[in-house]
């Protein structure tokens, strides 16, 4: 199909160390700084949201040092309301940014989709290590609104206009902070476009000899899926992002209407929408929420085949229901917006799209169960995590049925059940995915074994204190707990309290069990078992070279692929798996013609 | 690294050039109009599809590559379309009702 | 981020295969995606103009005279064809050709740049800046500049681009086909001007 020769190799090995660990092209390196950066990205994350489960479930609770990080946002250590805002906007755009799009697409799709596709690294690798640094400067620039003078802006990861437009009378951190953020998600938006560029010629120009498309293993098909969609999301973010910042810094008032008052004071702006920020920012921020959950989807389904030794009941049907939820979720994203004074035509022109999107949902899903059924699956840490997902998945794409209807979402909007709902179906869903990436593909990216036992002992803990932390959120809301509430005064609240303390403890004791994934991953890095090349005796293009891979992915010999990806358990072969790279001729049902 | 650029010729080239002139003189013309600006609007945006359309077709040599075109058509305009659902809250704000006219 | 960077970045002859889906070269591929990328990033910011602007009632019309727009455009739609010119005698192998008719494009370029800001100069004499407008309401100013200013943006970025390419060119660093894929990028321009001339200036216009 392709003329290999033409594979010149592309940059000679690195030598120097700058080069080759730091501002390295080498795609490989690559997803090792994402995977980093997203691994730092999740720990402050999860440290944000333990402080605000302590303030939440027991009211002025004192966090020794709190107040080294913020002396007006914490005197005495007690968290002011106004902090707790600051937190909660920085763990929900710390991990929607830079932990679940970061993680399972940018971090394992730069790693392994080139080797998937059989490339030698992807067609611009000065622009894909831009596209990491660029992030990163997004990331620092983030960091850096905790230690500017009134901190991080308080608005929420949503930044609804016209509070974050309108500057500091709208509350600490509502001037820099804001101004910082923008220019955060600004830089990630140009970072996500190079990386998009890169995954896209990637996969339509370097695949190797006998790659068709439907050839791609299924993780490869939800790394190019998700890299279309945020080609445009991305690029339409930006400009909302650089609108956002005009309206600080050059006195617009693209976003803030005629005549508000604030604080007792009238604010000079006239004449812009609130609801316009609405439009852009969501025309962005629900492909973003399928950014972050079809990687771990296409992750998820490799795993699960290579454990249950056969392939999925269709994989063409898996991948066209992934492209349908991608083409679906620009149609969809007046769901965020039923309670936000929008017009109640496009509420129920929204609703339709978003209850037919359960569809191509459902379908993945009983693929998954449907293949699972009477499977023999090997149990190991990373397919209990591809399982996780699919629970997860489950357990909160039912609460999506619910929100998706206008008459329904009045009652539950902006409260817990939200929370709980976007928490299950799309954070922690695609945190499982990404542990059952890092415990799968581990070997292959280090040359070395994880720990077995600890990985089953941190998949059981995890798991358990998920559902802990997030089941009683649904509750929460059906009781009518509103969300962003800093304390629970109110009489209908009081009796909510131990709940919250319950789900505090949870989620302290859940992040605690992560420490077992840190020191597993590390230690596992420098004292693991090495790796064959093969451990989980997988068909796709990755086990078939060394580990952990040469520079140019295959070293002298170009892989040349003859089968489809999933040739498990095939009546007639030698062993149960049939690789990609092998010659062995088969006749089972579902190769592709 | 096959281009596919030669068809056509120079010719085609000036006639597309010629073309998108006088769509573009349209389109002042269409400006001199005594109608109101939502019709005004309608007519500038309808030429302004069809000198790009022009532009994307044979100056970028779109109407060559066959799958390409619809591969870019189909995502441009898909993604363009799917921003426009804000409009019927501009005129509520507007007016206090869903549609203008 | 501009055509310079991707060019320049992208490594000659390597990712290339002889039969690439499309039957489109990687480079080219890219400028595609770019441009579907900077299509949305456009349309985003046409809607918000578009969607402020119908719910403004007393949106102002502060433009008195087509000339300059007309010579403008004129101008930009000149610099395509003379692009496509430079493409052609680059795929003729007529070297020095193709690098006149290039710097002629970029000329082009940076004259309708001159006229822009020209005509943000006399905007600005009147008193209508991003933030504020003698004629009504200050979001005119605020969309008019930050629209034409994304453009002028590309055209500067874009002429920028066409002079390194075109010195690379000349310097055999480069081959016909990265000038093609420059190309692109400025018809892309021209074509965005398409939208902005009736959207910004012939709708604001008074007569």
């Amino acid at each position: 199909m392709h003329d290999m020769s033409a594979h010149a190799a592309q940059h000679g090995a690195p030598t120097s160390f700058i080069r080759k660990h730091i501002f390295s092209l080498d795609h490989k390196v690559i997803g090792k700084q994402y995977y980093a950066l997203a691994l730092v990205a999740v720990i402050v994350g999860m440290v944000l949201s333990w402080l605000m489960r302590l303030h939440l479930g027991f009211a002025n609770f004192a966090i020794p040092g709190l107040h080294l990080l913020s002396k007006n946002g914490a005197p005495g250590d007690i968290m002011t309301p106004e902090y707790y805002l600051q937190l909660m906007t920085m763990h929900g755009t710390i991990m929607v940014f830079f932990v679940l799009t970061t993680a399972p697409f940018a971090a394992f799709g730069n790693f392994f989709l080139p080797i998937q596709t059989g490339a030698e690294d992807m067609p611009f690798p000065h622009f894909n290590m831009m596209s990491f640094w660029v992030t990163f400067t997004g990331f620092i620039i983030l960091m850096a609104s905790f230690f500017v003078s009134d901190g991080p802006t308080l608005g929420g990861w949503t930044q609804y206009a016209p509070l974050s437009a309108v500057g500091a009378v709208a509350g600490p951190g509502q001037g820099t902070g804001v101004v910082l953020w923008a220019f955060s998600i600004a830089f990630f938006c140009v970072g996500q476009l190079f990386g998009s560029l890169n995954f896209i010629t990637t996969t339509l120009d370097m695949r190797c000899k006998g790659m068709s498309l439907m050839r791609l293993p299924l993780s490869a098909w939800a790394w190019f899926i998700t890299s279309i969609m945020g080609l445009t999301a991305f690029a339409v973010l930006m400009p909302a992002a650089i609108l956002l910042i005009l309206d600080h810094v050059a006195g617009t008032s693209f976003f803030v209407a005629s005549n508000l008052v604030i604080n007792d004071s009238l604010l000079p702006h006239s004449g812009g929408s609130t609801l316009l920020w609405q439009h852009l920012f969501w025309f962005f921020g629900h492909p973003e929420v399928y950014i972050a959950i079809i990687p771990g989807m296409g992750i998820v389904s490799h795993i699960l085949i290579t454990n249950m030794r056969r392939p999925m009941l269709s994989h063409r049907v898996l991948i066209y229901s992934m492209g349908a939820l991608a083409v679906l979720s620009y149609m969809v994203y007046g769901h965020h917006m039923f309670v936000s004074g929008m017009n109640p035509i496009s509420s129920l022109a929204f609703s339709f799209p978003t209850l037919i999107i359960t569809i191509p949902s459902t379908i993945i899903v009983l693929i998954w169960l449907g293949s699972l059924y009477g499977s023999k699956l090997r149990i190991n840490t990373a397919s209990l995590f591809a399982l996780g997902f699919v629970s997860m998945f489950i357990s909160g794409g039912v609460s999506g049925f619910f929100l998706a209807q206008p008459s329904i979402d009045i009652m539950l909007h902006a409260t817990y059940f939200v929370v709980g709902h976007f928490h299950l179906v799309m954070a922690v869903a695609a945190i499982f995915g990404i542990f059952g990436g890092t415990y799968f593909w581990f070997p292959k990216m280090t040359g070395r074994m994880m720990n077995e036992s600890l990985g089953k002992l941190h998949f059981w803990l995890t798991f358990v204190g998920t559902y802990c932390i997030f089941m009683p959120f649904h509750y929460l809301g059906i009781a009518g707990n509103v969300r962003r509430y800093q304390a629970f005064v109110d009489d209908y609240l009081i009796p909510l309290i131990p709940v919250h303390k319950f789900i505090t403890v949870a989620a302290l004791a859940t992040g605690a069990a992560q420490l077992i994934f840190i020191y597993n991953l590390i230690h596992s890095r420098f004292k693991g078992a090495p790796a064959p090349d093969n451990p989980w005796q997988g068909t796709s293009l990755e086990w078939s070279t060394a580990t952990p891979p040469p520079h140019n992915n295959f070293g002298d010999k170009m892989p040349v692929v003859y089968h489809d990806p999933y040739q498990y358990s095939v009546e007639g072969a030698s062993s149960d798996f049939i690789m990609q790279t092998s010659s062995e001729s088969v006749h089972s049902a579902d190769e592709e013609k | 690294m096959s281009s596919n650029t030669q068809n056509g010729g120079a010719g085609r080239d000036v006639a597309v050039y010629i073309c998108l002139l006088i769509l573009a003189a349209i389109q002042f013309v269409i400006s001199y109009q005594n109608i109101s600006v939502g019709s005004m609007f309608e007519r500038m945006l309808i030429v302004a599809i069809i000198e790009a359309a022009l532009a994307v077709l044979f100056f970028m040599h779109l109407w060559e590559n066959r799958g390409l075109r619809w591969f870019v058509l189909i995502f441009s305009i898909a993604t363009t379309l799917g921003m426009q659902y804000g409009w019927t809250d501009s005129y509520r704000q507007l007016l206090g009702v869903p549609w203008a006219h | 981020m501009s055509q310079a960077d991707l060019t320049m970045h992208g490594h000659p002859g390597a990712g290339v295969m002889s039969e690439p889906a499309f039957s489109v070269p990687a480079k080219k591929m890219a400028m595609w995606l770019f441009i579907i990328a900077d299509t949305a990033t456009f349309a985003g910011c046409l809607v918000a103009y578009g969607f402020i602007r119908n719910s403004t009632p007393d949106w102002p019309r502060p433009f008195h005279s087509i000339t300059n727009v007309a010579l403008m455009t004129f101008i930009l739609l000149t610099s395509s064809l003379t692009m496509l010119m430079g493409i052609r005698s680059a795929e003729k192998g007529e070297k020095s050709g193709a690098f006149r008719w290039i710097l002629i494009t970029a000329l082009l370029g940076a004259v309708f740049a001159v006229l822009h800001i020209r005509e943000w100069m006399e905007l600005l004499d009147t008193g209508v800046t991003i933030f504020h407008n003698p004629f009504g309401t200050p979001l005119f100013g605020a969309a008019f500049f930050s629209v034409t200013g994304l453009h002028l943006l590309h055209v500067t970025g874009g002429v920028i681009a066409l002079i390194a390419v075109g010195i690379r060119y000349m310097g055999g660093r480069y081959k016909a086909d990265d000038i093609e894929v420059t190309g692109l990028y400025w018809h892309f321009v021209d074509l965005v001007w398409m939208f902005v001339v009736p959207l910004i200036y012939l709708l604001n216009m008074s007569h």
